[in-house]
């Protein structure tokens, strides 16, 4: 079994070895290219590793494509907390850049399946290499429903940028999924990302940056207590502002 | 006005989640010797579940279920539970996902 670990490990450096060089970032959107949709739920006693990738081509073709990557460990500390730290990279040109460290902490505030919604929140801390932007934080509301195979996500979010001189400034947001838990190597469904503007001032409809499309999901089991869970995405934006569209891909390997 | 609105939305959502809506029964599933006992069990279909699982071994379990979409640890010794249904008539299989060949079970919905 050390020799699986050793060969994800391997396998997870070597995908951002070569994703990196080909890949070019500038900050022009308020998502970023490897967000994902949190779910309240906790697992105590899970351990991951989690990896993501994510790529946005610009409305316009004569904008670079903008990219970015996480690796982390992630650990429920027990039924109601999860917690993970990671490192994300970013790219500037043909540059790869370590772009920040991020702690996000997730609470199940409900009991999973007593209400017929479950509950939980949110609290992500970042620190974004270039100290000009101060740290970041985004926090919010998960809520998670089900009905026999079909399950249901919205989450409301708030991020924002403190005590630096870039980038300030207070957004609000959401993120929405249905999936149909088809078979549990491969589920599908819908997703939806948006950020509606200022937390005080929206903006405009075609000024917010909504992308929404199809998505797959999975869990493949390895042994008794190893697993990849994987999920991704093709969003298209739906406003003026969006990305055009969006690919966005997470892996996790739990054991 | 918009950010109010939604946050009023969002308090409304989560305040009428909260309300508990059928009776809810409860089931205990005892694990031993890697094995789940009763490994089948019988609920009427408009009924709320809460199932506590008790792990008599000394190891942990993982009490694992995609039909049911629950997935939770029980430490050696020790018990957890969790919340099952209303659920569509059907069956619904789950396992002990660290001793996987001995530890199966199904919940029949009728």
């Amino acid at each position: 079994m050390k020799k699986l670990h050793f060969s994800f490990l391997k396998w997870v450096a070597v995908s951002a070895a070569l994703i990196s060089p080909q890949l070019m970032y500038a900050a022009q959107y308020i998502s970023e290219p490897s967000d994902y949709l949190y779910s309240p739920r906790v697992e105590e006693g899970e351990r991951e590793i989690d990896t993501k990738f994510g790529m946005q081509n610009p409305k316009n073709s004569q904008d670079n494509k903008l990219s970015g990557a996480s690796i982390g460990f992630g650990y429920g500390v027990n039924s109601w907390w999860f917690t993970e730290i990671y490192g994300k990279n970013s790219w500037d040109g043909n540059t790869s850049e370590f772009d920040a460290i991020e702690w996000e902490n997730k609470f199940q505030l409900t009991e999973t399946g007593k209400y017929p919604v479950d509950l939980g929140f949110l609290i992500e801390l970042e620190r974004p290499q270039n100290r000009a932007e101060g740290y970041e934080a985004k926090y919010g509301f998960l809520l998670q429903s089900e009905w026999a195979k079909w399950q249901f996500n919205l989450n409301l979010l708030i991020k924002g940028h403190y005590l630096g001189t870039e980038n300030q400034g207070t957004y609000l947001g959401y993120q929405g999924q249905v999936k149909y838990r088809y078979q549990p190597t491969l589920e599908f469904g819908v997703q939806a990302y948006s950020w509606l503007g200022q937390l005080n001032n929206w903006d405009p409809n075609q000024q917010q940056e909504t992308s929404v499309g199809p998505a797959v999901f999975g869990k493949i089991k390895l042994g008794k207590k190893e697993a990849i869970v994987y999920n991704m995405s093709y969003l298209f934006g739906t406003t003026a502002t969006s990305p055009n569209n969006t690919i966005r891909l997470q892996l996790e390997y739990e054991f | 006005m918009k950010s109010v609105s939604i946050y009023f939305f969002f308090t409304f959502i989560i305040g009428m989640s909260q309300h508990t809506s059928a009776a809810t029964t409860d089931i205990t599933i005892k694990i031993e010797k890697g094995h789940f006992f009763p490994s089948s069990i019988a609920i009427p279909s408009d009924t709320k579940v809460k199932l506590t699982i008790e792990n008599h071994d000394d190891t942990p379990e993982e009490f694992d279920s995609h039909d049911l979409n629950r997935e939770v640890l029980i430490k050696g010794n020790s018990k957890a539970s969790i919340y099952i249904g209303p659920l569509p008539k059907g069956r619904y299989a789950f396992e002990g996902e660290f001793s996987p060949e001995t530890a199966q079970g199904e919940i029949i919905v009728k």
